[in-house]
This record gives structure tokens, sequence and C-alpha cells, in this order.
């Protein structure tokens, strides 16, 4: 729980292309494996659909269908005007041969020689311009297959398909088959190598589930085999209603695992992808991940009464598939369930075919069933619960009046498609109907079974159900009801041929019959609908836990945290962090602690945003008046400080941050009193923690105050700095031991190196407290300055927006909020009314006038020179200064001067770094933006001004000899900030 | 409403009671124990929840437990509130051959006492004791594949014929120090074995000793809108003591 998630706000709802590709069960580009070859799959090539009527030639008898021929590269597709009678999708590769039909005049027809021999006519309706450049397109889409030499993989690929030994021999399968559907010899079906060379699942070893006689395998073989041999099968099966119908009455065991891949499209990635399977098993031979004990835990739990998974020979396959999974798919890893679904189609598939199955299941079957969060499961259920309400009213009022929730029992069933809360034959042709008509079948059989139920129950027991008064007697109803399935459903009939109609073939009927009216379309547009309300609920669901696990919450209360997760979470959607990782392993680490979940833990640039969001001075505000407006326009600061105190947070070394790092720094300033606050900005400035600031280290404090002040308005603060800067060195020279002892001299012919301890804390108290400005930061600002607030809420994906959903929306709206700002910002600079304000960090003063300094606590004695000197008012002539930018960028750059100057005592004062520092001040624009400030400076800072030229030679010389140590980032850092463009309009 | 209310001898009393912890640390096979008295050895992994009832008879009075047993996979956390919501007892289960379950539980405790029902009657239950115990039944198999039967959660390697200090190596959570964690957060304390059946029924009867009857029944009768609430259930069949476990198998499958 300690991971931070963003992923969910990142959905996209598909846009046609891709829905286009979800309903032709087309891997997109991205999911496929990519194969080693390279070959772009699609992007080169253009995709186009047009009208057409499709026709079937041969034996066949079925109707011309009308639909729409997709041709998306190395695919060509078609569907029916319904969407559901007719479809198919033909690897572009298994087509032999196009011709264009000598038909009537004004028809165009193309006819398609397919691998198997079959021939398909399609009759292109749209205008002829059109037709011609779908022609043109699906040739060259076919030159690119044919020169990429994928015509010659197909023979190979369907030997590994049992369909093609089906209608191959000539004889009927069943004839060749045990009752039980076991294999009887080797016999056709075993290759030059001597074993069986197509795919199939455990069931041939180990026997399938159910009574085959029951089944009726042999005639539903029958039926499958004449209809294989006429409409293609694998990859160029042609699904017309007959398909659908045959597949509803179950599939025949042995053809199954084949006809889930073809129906749901893994074949396709199994085509696209050869050896890929085998290949992260070889590349992760060895390897654990987060999953791999999570898997070993569940293999003996997978349908253990399957006598495969009795052995090593089933526990093994199930192991490699879940492993290859979660190894191809680290973020979702494995999921409970996964263990069942895989355990299930291993019966009847073999361990590559499973892999890519299972692929398309988790991927794109049921989207986020099995992710670390389950949105998916948590979404459908609560499409499930709307679908409940609006199909079968009266069961859902009653539930809610007796506050039981419907997902308490339909939640397993979709997570396991039925299969362990169904007798597993029944499970199966639900499965098989899954995955012929889509995930809507999940929500109509469960529609169909709370219906049926209360048929039943009605008729057994009056209203039975509807007189549930809790969860549990709901569970106890549906579970009896399960394992009735095989029951009559009518068994006082006098009719014996109703008596022979199950339960679970009635539940059939009434799902697919009662409730057809839902398609995929809805459950698409119902999962639309409720997604921004589930991830709500799962965002805070592990704000709460994040919290909850926070080892401590310091000295804050619970909502206070809570602000400090929300500003968290905000700068993870800005700055999403690297994917969280295990801590790493150690030799000595046990295996418990490799267990330890992974932890969200940020880097420089999200702390960054998360500091922007907390403290006022780590961003840049603008207010913008443009006369229709009043906006706040907020950026992400950048300063040394800021990385300062990302590194000082950083306790255990790890160049990253923790919430609980997060919480812990926060507390380490927020709650402190004025002595606290003081030794926490010396800690800060204090690299190596010896308790001293060098000279470099007091430079580099004093330019974060200036960075912190930055907006101030007024001088106070700029004023309060430079005499901190000038009290520091001079109480810092004046305390130095052997100043002490030597008057004066010795100490200056050994000049303190500019990277030695040099000032302590207590020292560094005394200097602050001589000043009120500085003072009052320290006491209450400082602290105050980290705002826990609350932060605006992110938009969550625009759920209404239909194709322009997801976070391009959002980006949109981004988009045009800032073009109307800045239009209007263009307006009102026109007619002049655009004003731009820095909102200032502290706010303590609106007045422009400085606070008296206080008096110096140093006794006069210990004083060199008159420190009161500077504040001395001396003759305005401030206009006539050199600009004093230039001081201030000397006075942080090396001079030339020569070291003489800084020998000599009776320079080598404060008075020069004040009248510096005072000089400085008169460039305030960088700091304080106030148009009415202008008049008053010259008032207040010219004091020095008349020193001016000794000044600078005195300062030079100063920095000379003490500046030497400031690393060229910094310097760059602090003429940045003072050359930074006033903010004027 | 008033018979419903009375709380009277022959009627049962109903208590939620959900089971939280670790994946594999036993807490399906905990519940089977103690609703039928079996043991499977590989037992299924919880979907969501598996739902069981059981009746239990304390004094004079009839207790009813209905009993979620949750999927302890940490993924499936964010599900647990649907189950827990309303619960009256909840019993954490760690396996005892583990160190980070007890974390696990640990979590579980504090989630409950600031999530769920502020009157929770929570017990901490360290399973699989009998891995940890000297085995009668001395057979052949060495220490090595007990170890590795471990790891693979439900299975029990209690069945290796490991030397009192072979077993008690197996050990990674002491008794001394869970206990001292329970009493510290208020939790009744067990170790239990689902496979022997050691002390399973003795968490639901403390349960059910430590359970304020009066206030649930006090909170049913508020609750109006539910008509006949612990009074017009289907009465079933009439309780049965604790001791005499009921067999109820075919009741206690996952759905």
């Amino acid at each position: 729980m300690a991971t931070i998630s963003t992923q969910l706000r990142n959905f996209k709802e598909p846009d046609k292309d891709e829905q286009a590709l979800l309903f032709f069960s087309i891997p997109s580009s991205g999911s496929s494996g990519k194969g080693q070859e390279g070959k772009p799959t699609s992007d080169s090539h253009e995709k186009m659909e047009i009208n057409a009527v499709l026709s079937l030639g041969g034996q066949s008898q079925e109707d011309p269908y009308a639909g729409r021929l997709h041709l998306i590269p190395p695919y060509l597709a078609f569907s029916s005007l319904d969407r559901k009678s007719v479809k198919f999708t033909l690897p572009l590769c298994t087509i032999r041969r196009v011709e264009r039909l000598n038909a009537r005049a004004g028809i165009y027809a193309l006819s398609f020689s397919l691998w198997h021999g079959m021939k398909i006519v399609v009759q292109l309706t749209s205008l002829r311009p059109t037709a011609d450049l779908f022609c043109e397109l699906l040739s060259k889409a076919l030159k690119v297959e044919l020169q990429a030499g994928r015509m010659k993989s197909v023979k190979g690929f369907s030997k590994t398909c049992y369909s093609e030994n089906l209608v191959l021999e000539s004889s009927p399968v069943a004839d060749n088959e045990r009752e039980d559907g076991s294999l009887i010899d080797g016999g056709e079906k075993v290759g030059d190598g001597g074993a069986p060379i197509f795919h199939g699942g455990l069931g041939l070893r180990f026997k399938f589930p159910g009574d085959p006689k029951k089944l009726r395998e042999a005639s539903k073989t029958k039926l499958w085999t004449n209809y294989l041999r006429v409409h293609g099968r694998h990859l160029t099966l042609l699904r017309y209603p007959q398909c659908t119908r045959l597949v509803q009455v179950g599939l025949p065991n042995r053809l199954r695992g084949e006809m889930w891949e073809t129906l749901s499209g893994s074949i396709y990635l199994r085509f696209a992808n050869p050896g890929t399977y085998e290949q992260i098993l070889e590349e992760n031979k060895g390897r654990n991940n987060t999953s791999t004990e999570e898997i070993e835990k569940d293999l003996h739990r997978s349908l253990p009464e399957f006598p495969a998974y009795q052995s090593e020979e089933g526990i093994g396959a199930l192991r490699r598939v879940l492993q290859a999974y979660s190894f191809k798919n680290p973020e979702t890893g494995y999921c409970q369930a996964m263990n069942i679904l895989a355990a299930a189609i291993l019966i009847y598939m073999s361990e590559e075919q499973a892999f890519w199955l299972l692929e398309v299941i988790c991927d794109r079957l049921l989207p986020g069933y099995y992710s670390t969060t389950m949105h998916g499961t948590l979404l459908d259920q609560r499409v499930f619960e709307s679908l409940v309400t609006r199909c079968l009213p009266m069961i859902h009022d009653h539930f809610e009046a007796v506050d039981v929730q419907l997902s308490v029992a339909s939640l397993p069933w979709f997570l396991s498609l039925y299969i362990n809360s169904m007798p597993m034959v029944f499970a199966f042709r639900i499965v098989d109907c899954f995955f012929c008509m889509g995930p809507k079948v999940l929500f109509q059989v469960g529609l169909g079974q709370y219906t049926s139920l209360t048929n039943a129950i009605l008729k057994i027991n009056g209203e039975k159900l509807l007189q549930i008064q809790d969860d549990g007697q709901f569970i106890h109803l549906m579970r009896d009801y399960f394992s009735s399935l095989g029951d009559s459903a009518h068994p006082d009939s006098p009719d014996p041929r109703a008596r022979a109609i199950t339960r679970f073939q009635e539940l059939l009927l009434v799902s697919f019959r009662e409730f057809a009216i839902i398609t995929d379309d809805t459950i698409y547009a119902e999962r639309r609908r409720f997604r921004g309300e589930i991830i709500t609920s799962i965002e805070s669901f592990s704000k709460r836990s994040s919290i909850r696990n926070l080892k401590s919450l310091e000295r804050f209360s619970k909502d206070q945290v809570g602000l400090i997760y929300d500003a968290l979470f905000k700068a993870i959607c800005v700055e999403p962090p690297p994917a969280p990782v295990p801590p790493p392993v150690t030799l000595l680490t046990t295996k418990d602690a490799v267990e330890e979940r992974p932890e969200t833990r940020i880097e420089l640039r999200t702390f960054r945003v998360f500091l922007s969001e907390i403290a006022t001075w780590a961003r840049d505000e603008k207010v913008v008046i443009n006369g229709f407006q009043q906006r706040v326009d907020r950026e992400v600061a950048e300063h040394e400080l800021i990385d300062r105190l990302f590194y000082f947070w950083d306790s255990s070394f790890r160049g990253s941050l923790s919430f609980q790092d997060l919480v812990t720094g926060l507390d380490g300033v927020m709650f402190n009193d004025l002595m606290e606050n003081i030794e926490w900005f010396f800690n800060l400035h204090d690299k190596n923690k010896d308790g001293f600031l060098t000279k470099d280290e007091v430079l580099t404090l004093s330019e974060s105050m200036l960075f912190i002040f930055r907006f101030e308005i007024g001088d106070a603060y700029l004023g309060a700095i430079s005499r901190f800067m000038s009290n520091a060195f001079e109480y810092g020279d004046a305390l130095l031991p052997q100043n002490e002892e030597d008057a004066g001299e010795d100490a200056l012919t050994t000049p303190i190196e500019s990277n030695q301890p040099y000032l302590n804390l207590a020292t560094f108290r005394m200097v602050v407290l001589a000043d009120e400005v500085l003072e009052s930061f320290f006491e209450t600002d400082l602290s105050a300055s980290f705002r826990l607030e609350p932060v605006p809420l992110m938009e969550l994906p625009a759920t209404n927006s239909g194709f322009l959903g997801g976070i391009w929306s959002n980006i949109a709206t981004e988009d045009n909020k800032k073009l109307f700002h800045k239009l209007s910002d263009e307006v009102g600079k026109t007619i002049g009314k655009h004003h731009v304000v820095h909102r200032p960090s502290i706010g303590r003063y609106t007045r422009i006038e400085e606070p008296r300094a206080r008096e110096s606590l140093l006794t006069p004695g210990m004083r060199r020179s008159p420190s009161k000197s500077s504040l001395s008012p001396t003759s305005p002539t401030a206009a006539e200064a050199p600009p004093a930018a230039a001081v201030s960028t000397t006075s942080l750059a090396p001079s030339t001067a020569s070291t003489d100057t800084t020998l000599s005592p009776a320079e080598y004062n404060s008075l020069s770094l004040v009248q510096a520092a005072n000089a400085a001040l008169m460039e305030r624009t960088p700091f304080a933006i106030d148009d009415a400030g202008d008049e008053d400076d010259s008032d207040e800072d010219d004091s020095d001004s008349e020193e001016d030229d000794g000044v600078l030679d005195e300062v030079d010389a100063f920095l000379e000899a003490h500046d030497s140590g400031v690393t060229d980032a910094d310097r760059a850092l602090a003429k940045d900030l003072i050359n930074a463009e006033p903010v004027k309009q | 409403m008033a018979d419903a209310a009375s709380g009277s001898a022959d009627k049962s009393v109903q208590v939620k009671l959900v089971l939280l912890g670790e994946a594999a640390v036993g807490k399906s096979s905990v519940v089977l124990r103690f609703v039928s008295n079996e043991f499977q050895a590989n037992k299924e992994p919880t979907i969501g929840a598996a739902f069981l009832t059981q009746k239990c008879r304390l004094e004079d009075r009839v207790l009813r437990y209905e009993i979620w047993d949750t999927a302890g996979q940490e993924r499936f956390h964010s599900l647990a509130p649907m189950y827990y919501r309303n619960a009256q007892a909840a019993v954490v289960v760690y396996d005892v051959t583990k160190a980070s379950s007890l974390e696990k539980a640990k979590t579980w405790v504090k989630e409950l006492q600031r999530q769920a029902n502020p009157n929770i009657v929570i017990a901490l239950a360290g399973n699989k004791v009998d891995l940890v115990q000297p085995s009668p039944a001395a057979a052949g198999s060495s220490i090595a594949e007990s170890e590795d039967e471990a790891d693979d959660a439900t299975a029990t390697p209690g069945e290796a014929g490991a030397d009192a200090s072979e077993a008690e190596s197996l050990r990674q959570v002491p008794r001394e120090e869970a206990q001292a964690y329970a009493e510290e957060a208020g939790l009744l304390f067990f170790e239990t074995s689902a496979k022997t059946g050691e002390g399973v029924v003795e968490v639901f009867t403390e349960i059910a000793k430590k359970i304020p009857i009066e206030h649930i029944l006090a909170s049913s009768r508020g609750a109006a809108g539910r008509p006949g609430t612990g009074g017009n259930r289907p009465a079933g069949q009439d309780g049965v003591n604790l001791d005499e476990s009921q067999t109820k198998g075919k009741d206690a499958c996952n759905c």
C-alpha cells in the first residue's frame, strides 16, 4: 500500500481506430510482442473501410451479407451491418489471390482466394473512386506481406491447429476417439518426430471434465468439422450465425482450445509472435520477481480436483504460463483468480496458446480486472449493479432496502469467469460464449441468473429471493442454485422434452434472449459513465491506507497529513516518478524482506512540484489583472534551496523521498518556534553537519533568504539580509578563537579559507536576532510559509467527452484556458488595464518602509568599526550611483582588485559590506515589484552613495579574499537571480 | 417486532465475523475446520470472499456466526471494507512460520481499529502451529522437504516427522512476541492449527463470550426498517454446541 499510483488517470477511451481493433480482436501494435523481426506492423500502412457485400463461394449456402469491409494492415476484416451476424478477421498473408471480377457494369467486386481454398466475393458498394482507393491500399498492404515472407509462415502455423487434422481426415473423427475424448493413439495426429504436432491441452492426457456422451462430443465435433471445412478455420475462420449457434451449444472438448484462441483473437498474437513464449521463459530462467512467490503459493490450489494439477506435469505448465505472463507484464504481475483461469484454459490448450489467451483476457477482454488496484473489476461491478437497477428494478430495490451489496456475490463470478462458481462443465460453456461474444456475456449471464433464480424460486417457494434479509442468505441461495444447474428446469412437466431442459439451458436462454439488449456498446458506455466514480473511490481508499501505513504522523493531524498526501499526489500526476522498485535485494536480505511491498518514492523533479504546493516561496505566483479577470498564474520555482531541502529530508540517502520522509521533513519545520527555526535553517545549510557554516555556506544561506524574499514588497528583507551578511562576517571574524588571542594581525595574515568551518550556531543565532526583520521571519513566517491548504481537485479525465476522453480532453481544456488567458491579456494590454503582480511569499510588509534594525548585540568593544554608521543617513545622491546591479554582481564574482586592500584592517570592516549591500538595494526591481515604490527608494537607500567608489573597491577586495570558494553554479545562480528581469506590467 | 428483539434463548443472535490476513496463512482452512470440522490440504485461494455460517451455543443463547472469509492477496485489500462493514467480530490470522504475516496482521488490526465498527471484537490467531510442534508420527522425510512445503502456503509439512528442535526452528513468530502485541492492542490471542483442529473452536467461543450480545440485539432493534431481524429468519435446525461441530460440508464452498 505504500505505492501511490496515478495510472488510473492516464486512462484513455479508445478512439475509433482502437474500437475497430477491439471489435475485430486485432492485436494493437503495442500489445503484440513486437517481434524480433522488428517489422512495423501497421504504422506505415493506411487503414480504410468501405461498404461491401460479402458472399461466400464454394459449397456454402450462406446468404450474402451487407456490411463494412475494413483494411487494417496486416488484416482484412468484415462485419455485417448488425455487427453480430457475420464477422471475420483475416491476416492478409492468408490471402492467396485477389481478382477484380469482371461482372456487370457498375458492379465493383473482388474475389479473394484464401489459403484454405475458400473463395469469398466482396462487392464494394461505395462510389467508384473510393473503391479504387481501397483496392490500391489493399494491394500495397498485400505486397508488404509478400515481401516480408509471411505468406509462407501460414502453412507451418496451420499444422499447430487441431482443426486442420479434423478437416483433413476423411473419416469422421469420432471414430478415432474413445468415449471420453482422449486420444486412442498417435495415429495421424503424430508428426514425423512422433509427437503430436498440433497444440492441445492437459485434457488430452488427463481426460476432459464431464461425460463425453452426455456432452454429445461426437455430434458436436461432426457439426464443427463440416462448418470448418466450408467456412475456414483458425486464422481464416469466417463467423456466420451458425458459428455462434454452435458455440452456444458448447464446444467439443478437443476443439475447444483452438476455438477459444480463434474466437478471442489470441491466435493472431501467437501467429505474429512465434517463439516469444519460449523466449520469455528462457530469458527469465531462474529469475524471481515479486509475483514468483505469490504464484508458488497458489499452484497447488488451482482446480486441485483436476488430475493434471495433482501431477508435476500440470503444475509445471501452470507455473510456466503464470510466470511468463508476470514477466511480460510486470505491472500486473499475478493476481489470484488468474491461477484459476490459467488452470482452466490449460486443460484445453497448450502452454503457448494459454499464454497468449491469458494476455488477451487480461489486456483486452477484462481490462484492469487483475491490475494491482483491480479497478476493472470494481468498475464492472458498478456497471453490473447499474444494469440490475435498469433491467431488474424490483430485485435491485429489494437489495437496497435490506442493505445487501450485489457485488458480494457477483465479484467472484466475473473475476474467475464463473469457473469456480458453478460446476466446471457449465462454466466452460459460459467461457465459450464469452470468447465468442465478448465481455457482455458475463453481464448477461449474471442478469440471467438473478432472473432464473427468481423465477425458479418463485415457482418453488413463493417470493423467497425477495425475503432475503442479509448477504449471507443471499449467498446461500445463489450457491444452491449454482449446484442445481444440472437439474431439470421443469421437473414436474408431463412433457419429457420439457423435463430434459436443464436449469443451465434455461439460464443461457434467459441470458441471451431477455438480455439481448445488452451489447458491448452498452457495457462500454456504462463503463465510461462510472469510471470517474470508481477512480475517485480507489484513490481515496489508497489515500486512507497510505496515511494509515505511515510509521508516524509526527505532530500532524490526520487531516493535515491528508493535505500533504494531496500535494504529493498532485505532484506525482504532474511529474510522474519512476515506477516503484522493491528495495534492493542484498545477500543478507531474508526472504521476507523481498516481499516488502515496493514503495513510491519521488525524485527531485517531483519534489519541486510538491514543495511548490506547500511552501509559498517555492512557487512563482503572478497575479494577473487585465480588466476582464483576475487570476493567479502559478509556476514551480527552481532554486538551489529547494534542491538542498530535498537532500536534507532524504534521511536514508537514497536520492528519493517517500511519503513518510515528506511528512517527517515538514514536521521538522512547521512546528518550530524561533530558536528551532534558526537552528533548522542553520542545519539546512550546514552541509557536513559539523556544527559550523563555512563562509561559502554563509553566502549560500544568504542567497537562500534572498530567494525566499524575492517577491516581498519593500526593502525590509533586502536590508535585513545585507545587514545579516555584514554582521555574520563581522561577528564571525570577531569570534574566531585566534582573533581573540592575537589582536588582529595574525588572523588577517592567515585568513580563514572559504570552505573551512567558520560560523557556529550560537553566532548565527546572535546575528539573526540582531535583526528585527529576520527575527520575525524565523519566529513565525518561516514555519508559516509552509501551508497545508486544500489542493484544488485534480480534474478527472472527462468521462462524457466520447472520443476525446482521458487526458487529452484535459490537455485540450488546459490549452483552451491558456488561449483564453492570452487573449484576455492582449485585450487588457491594449486598453491599458493589464497588470501583473508577483504575489509575495511572506507578505508581512505591505508597505515599502523598512523597520529599523535593532541595536547590535555585540558590545562595542568587540566591534572593529561602528556598524551603526552603516545606517547613518548621507547625502541623497543615489540617483547618480553606478548601476547597483553591477555591484551585486561583482560582489559575488571574483574581482581583480589586489589583495592588499583586504589586509588593511581599517577598510576591512562591516561598513563596507553594508554599504555594498545597501547599494545593491537600489537595484530593487528584482525583489520588489511595486510601481509606487519608486520614489521612496531614493529616500531610504542612498545613504551611502557618496562613498560609492571606495565601497566598490572594498567590496571587491573583501570578496576576493573570502569568496573564492563559490562554485560557478552558485555564481551563475546568484547572477540569474539578481539579474532577473524586473516584472513590470 | 417485540418478539424479534427479545433475544430469547431459542432465537439465534446473528454475529457477522470477518477473517483477514495475508495470503495463504490458512484463513479458509480455519473456517472450514470450524464450520465443518474438515481439513483440505490444497484449498483453492479465495477469490473476493467466501461466505459460511455456523451456529454456536453459549449458555442460554445461540449465536449464528455469519463468516466472511476474505481473499488475502494484497490487491484484494481494497475490497475488504465491503466485507468488514458492520462486522461485530474479526479474526486476523497470521502464519507462525512466517514473520511477515504477523506484520500484515498488524496492519489489518490497525485498519480495523480505525475503520471498522468501533465495538468490533478482534482475535489474533497464529495458524499452522502443527508445523512447529514435534510430530509423533516420525516419517523419514527430511527437514528440507518441510521447509519447501512451508513456503507452499497451505501445504502442510506437519506430516514430516521433524523432532522438537527442528520443528521449533520453523517458527518465525515466537508465541510470546505475538501475545505481547495482542495484549498491547487489546486483542484476543490464540495459536491454532486448522490441520489438527487445535485452538480453532476456542477462537470462536472466546469471541462469543466477548461479544456484547445485548448491544447487538439493541442495535438490531433499532434497525426498524429491517423486518424480522434476528427473529423471523428461517429457523433452521436447533443450535448446536460448539464441541459437536455440525458438519455442513456442502455449504462450505467458495462463491
